[in-house]
């Protein structure tokens, strides 16, 4: 390294100030408009026919934030109510099969995957359409066990892969060691390999939250506005309605669907990284 | 595999001699594939009942005329016949093709962000996590705050524009082909690209440092070493994220729902919303279906063409 000309050496200043000015741009890209909606959250109806662009408001109110919260208590309870049971069913479903995919042989293995993994490409709007059929047929529409069930199509496929991932990728030769010290065949799976795969777990886990929490589609069509409809159907109509005057209203709204998601988030990103590494 | 049947025999053997015949008899005959295929079924039974039966019962459907309520009918090809007769459907399926290049622009994005990071000393955590922040609010609430910062009336984006003289007037993108499909495209790019982001970048710090030092040796540029290293190992992450989003961008549709509807006309209808547009707002299920299967089609060929194309280019270049 040090025979580098200085010429070399200027040229990696140039570098460095073009890479943090384009890092600096790019970020300023996500956060002003989430600092500016935070402003407007709190901005009183009269300000929105003034003109101009300014970031503290003139009379800041509280009052689209009580609102909204009044308006959407019982929608954000579904809505946790769907997506724990969601994150739940997934990984009852999910590790055991994952566990089998990652480590274990049998007869009529490679079929069954490529089975999940071709599940993994589908068009998921294009399931919703014979299941919402069937969910009449079972009487399970509109309840939220009913989208429990849903969510399992988009998330069960991207678990498996994920968790298989995980799996696959332990030590070869850890049940023979906890057979030898007397643990069955469930016995090793149950307590060597899921302990081993709480990070994993903790991955697809959150990953299936979020999915029923954010999910529109699902809880638009299988859903209705008497039932069980969760906060993310209720924002969706309340920005394509006829209410759009008052967007102080609809920004308070936002956040808060928008929060609980991404603290979680931010929370399990360590995990979710590691999950994503191919 | 012999030494785990080795052992399974001393262990029931040492069970055996503890506990009743009839438990050891039971533990003799347990072997290892019915336990793989009692933890496989209810995998097995989800995937099969929820995924499988569902899409070729809807495969079936869209040979048929299927109403909401009511009888249905069988007229083979004849959903298929219409929908390549019917002008909207060729927009659709048009924009479709030009909406599916969101996942190229997302890509990009998230490589430069990746490797703009990669070298970061300071704040890199809280950068990261700042970079991670559209994608984990839910799409409908992204949304809706671009449909407020873009609002021609009074959102900032054009108040801006108007006042320091870009623009002389705001665009009414809603009312407009082509403004309508950047924006629908450009809002999912905000939204998603952090997700390439996440796997890209696991991928770019596990590439060894002696690789790029090798590259130097042999006196390679920062274009070069890009070309010549970063790019081919990054290459089945790429992979991997293009093909999950290219299916993902082209069936979310919550968020082209909410920006433009669809509208105006039928510009920004990519099939997914033609799908939803028949399903729920006429209750032509059939029809619905057999709009699903071209996309389906339209995503594997995306997928293929990609990775044919992928593998050329890296073959090349490596």
């Amino acid at each position: 390294m040090s025979v580098r000309s200085p010429g070399r050496h200027l040229d990696d200043i140039g570098f460095e100030v073009l890479r943090i000015a384009a890092l600096a741009a790019l970020l300023a890209v996500i956060v002003v408009p989430f600092v500016y909606v935070v402003s407007v959250s709190f901005r009183s109806p009269a300000e929105f026919f003034t003109a101009g662009i300014y970031l503290v408001p003139k009379e800041p109110t509280l009052e689209p934030w009580v609102s909204s919260f009044g308006s959407l208590a019982v929608p954000l309870k579904n809505s946790l109510l769907i997506a724990s049971g969601t994150m739940i069913i997934s990984l009852i479903i999910t590790i055991p099969g994952a566990y089998v995919f990652g480590r274990k042989e049998f007869p009529g293995k490679r079929i069954g995957f490529y089975g999940i993994v071709v599940a993994l490409m589908f068009p998921y709007i294009i399931l919703v359409i014979p299941l919402a059929d069937i969910w009449y047929d079972f009487q399970i529409h509109d309840t939220i066990p009913g989208m429990w069930i849903a969510y399992q199509t988009f998330v069960a496929p991207f678990a498996i892969w994920i968790l298989r991932d995980f799996f696959e990728k332990l030590p070869t030769d850890l049940e023979e060691a906890a057979r030898v010290y007397g643990c069955t065949q469930w016995g090793a799976f149950v307590r060597v390999i899921l302990p081993l795969s709480a990070p994993a777990i903790a991955a697809v886990g959150f990953l299936a939250f979020l999915t029923g929490w954010n999910d529109y589609l699902f809880s638009s069509l299988l859903t209705t506005g008497s039932g069980v409809r969760p906060s993310i159907v209720v924002l969706f109509n309340t920005t394509t309605g006829g209410e759009r005057n008052y967007w102080a209203l609809i920004m308070a709204q936002t956040l808060i669907v928008g929060t609980p998601p991404a603290v979680l988030y931010m929370v399990a990103r360590r995990h979710i990284t590691n999950a994503f590494a191919v | 595999m012999l030494a785990i049947l080795a052992s399974v025999q001393t262990y029931t053997r040492e069970v055996g001699s503890t506990v009743a015949g009839r438990a050891r008899s039971y533990r003799e005959t347990f072997d290892e594939h019915r336990f793989a295929y009692l933890l496989f079924m209810p995998t097995l039974l989800f995937i099969v009942g929820l995924i499988w039966l569902p899409f070729l019962r809807g495969v079936w459907m869209s040979f048929h005329a299927w109403p909401l309520l009511g009888g249905q009918e069988w007229v083979g090809l004849g959903n298929y016949e219409y929908l390549f007769g019917w002008q909207p459907f060729i927009t659709s399926l048009t924009a479709t093709l030009v909406y599916a290049f969101t996942t190229f622009l997302q890509l990009f994005t998230a490589i430069l962000a990746a490797l703009l990071l990669k070298h970061q000393k300071r704040f890199k955590n809280l950068i990261n996590g700042t970079f991670l922040l559209p994608y984990t609010m839910p799409p409908v609430v992204t949304g809706a705050i671009w449909l407020y910062l873009l609002n021609p009336n009074v959102g900032p984006v054009f108040t801006a524009l108007t006042e320091f003289g870009i623009l002389d007037q705001a665009i009414y993108w809603a009312t407009e082909g082509t403004a309508a499909m950047a924006v629908v495209m450009g809002v999912l790019a905000w939204t998603f690209w952090p997700f390439m982001f996440l796997i890209i970048l696991a991928s770019l710090e596990n590439i060894p440092e002696e690789h790029y030092e090798t590259a130097r040796v042999y006196g390679a540029g920062r274009i070069q070493q890009f070309l010549k290293v970063t790019l081919p190992q990054l290459k089945s992450a790429i992979l991997v994220a293009v093909s999950i989003r290219m299916v993902w961008n082209l069936t979310k549709i919550s968020q082209p729902l909410q920006l433009t509807g669809g509208g105006p006309g039928y510009d920004t209808s990519i099939l997914a919303i033609l799908v939803y547009r028949f399903g729920w707002l006429q209750g032509s299920m059939g029809r619905a279906f057999a709009v699903g299967v071209i996309l389906l089609i339209v995503t594997l060929g995306f997928i293929l063409l990609f990775i044919r194309e992928f593998e050329r280019e890296a073959g090349a270049g490596g």
